[in-house]
């Protein structure tokens, strides 16, 4: 048998690993069709209809979800594409 | 959110702009087909230049903040907020100008069936409407100050037309979401 392969961790890996994610909330609106929001939020996450319909429900009842999360530079993305979709979305950082 | 609309008489003297049965059905070669009143069409045709000028309006305009909204609620955030309207603003933009110039393009190539016009749509295509169907229920909307309650319609309101307007483009929107869905 061979050796196992020393593995080195990255410092950096180590850092995002136990840093917090960011996270991106999407904010009721009166504009947006219900039936319209499930369907982006199934067409840009994959999410399921039931996912997509929980958060939706959650969005138009508590006023927010918070709908993906990850690095800055995905949730830069997925706001992006939230507000190509007409969605009124936002980014933070949890503190 | 709007819920779905139910059928409730939005005012409009027009019916036939009203009738509410399905309009997008499954077509040929993943396409869908939109069958329109000869009003409706004239109507969506209307659309795309209004919504240009909003799009490559001032950036003052509250329709056109709801449209490119910001991405980090923070105010102490400026300088990333600033970054990322400059990275992803140009394609946005873009995008929006895009989706214009498709249902443009479709719109254009209406064919009579009887007393209706209909139009078979691509999957692309059917994105640009999608988009422009919101896109300009976001501005009416923001320049109505609509809320989540339904306005009662009276006929002397001078904004009652643009609010007959976005109820029907409401119904229409969520007629194809339920097409997709």
């Amino acid at each position: 048998m061979t050796a196992p392969l020393e593995v080195q961790e990255p410092e950096l890996e180590e850092l995002t690993l136990t840093d917090k994610p960011w996270i991106v909330i999407v904010w009721n609106d009166p504009v947006n069709l219900m039936s319209y929001v499930v369907y982006v939020f199934q067409k840009l996450f994959g999410y399921s209809r039931k996912k997509a319909t929980r958060l939706m429900r959650q969005v138009h009842e508590e006023g927010k979800a918070v709908v993906s999360d990850g690095p800055i530079e995905k949730c830069e993305a997925d706001v992006a594409r939230l507000h190509a979709h007409g969605l009124w979305a936002t980014m933070e950082h949890p503190s | 959110m709007e819920a779905w609309p139910d059928g409730r008489d939005a005012g409009t003297e027009s019916t036939t702009l009203m009738a509410r049965w399905k309009r997008f059905r499954s077509g040929p070669n993943d396409t869908l087909v939109v069958s329109l009143a000869e009003e409706e069409l004239g109507l969506l045709r209307s659309l795309p230049e209004q919504l240009r000028e909003v799009l490559e309006g001032a950036d003052d305009d509250p329709a056109r903040s709801r449209l490119f909204p910001r991405a980090y609620l923070d105010p102490t955030a400026e300088s990333e907020e600033a970054e990322w309207q400059e990275l992803v603003h140009p394609e946005l933009l873009r995008e929006r100008l895009d989706a214009l110039e498709l249902i443009t393009g479709t719109l254009g190539r209406a064919t009579a069936q009887g007393d209706w016009w209909e139009i078979a749509l691509t999957p692309d295509e059917v994105q640009a409407w999608l988009g422009v169907l919101n896109d300009t229920r976001l501005v009416l909307g923001t320049r109505l100050g609509v809320t989540e309650e339904e306005r009662a319609l009276d006929p002397a309101d001078p904004e009652a037309g643009a609010y007959a307007l976005y109820q029907w483009l409401t119904w229409l929107q969520g007629d194809l979401v339920d097409a997709l869905l």
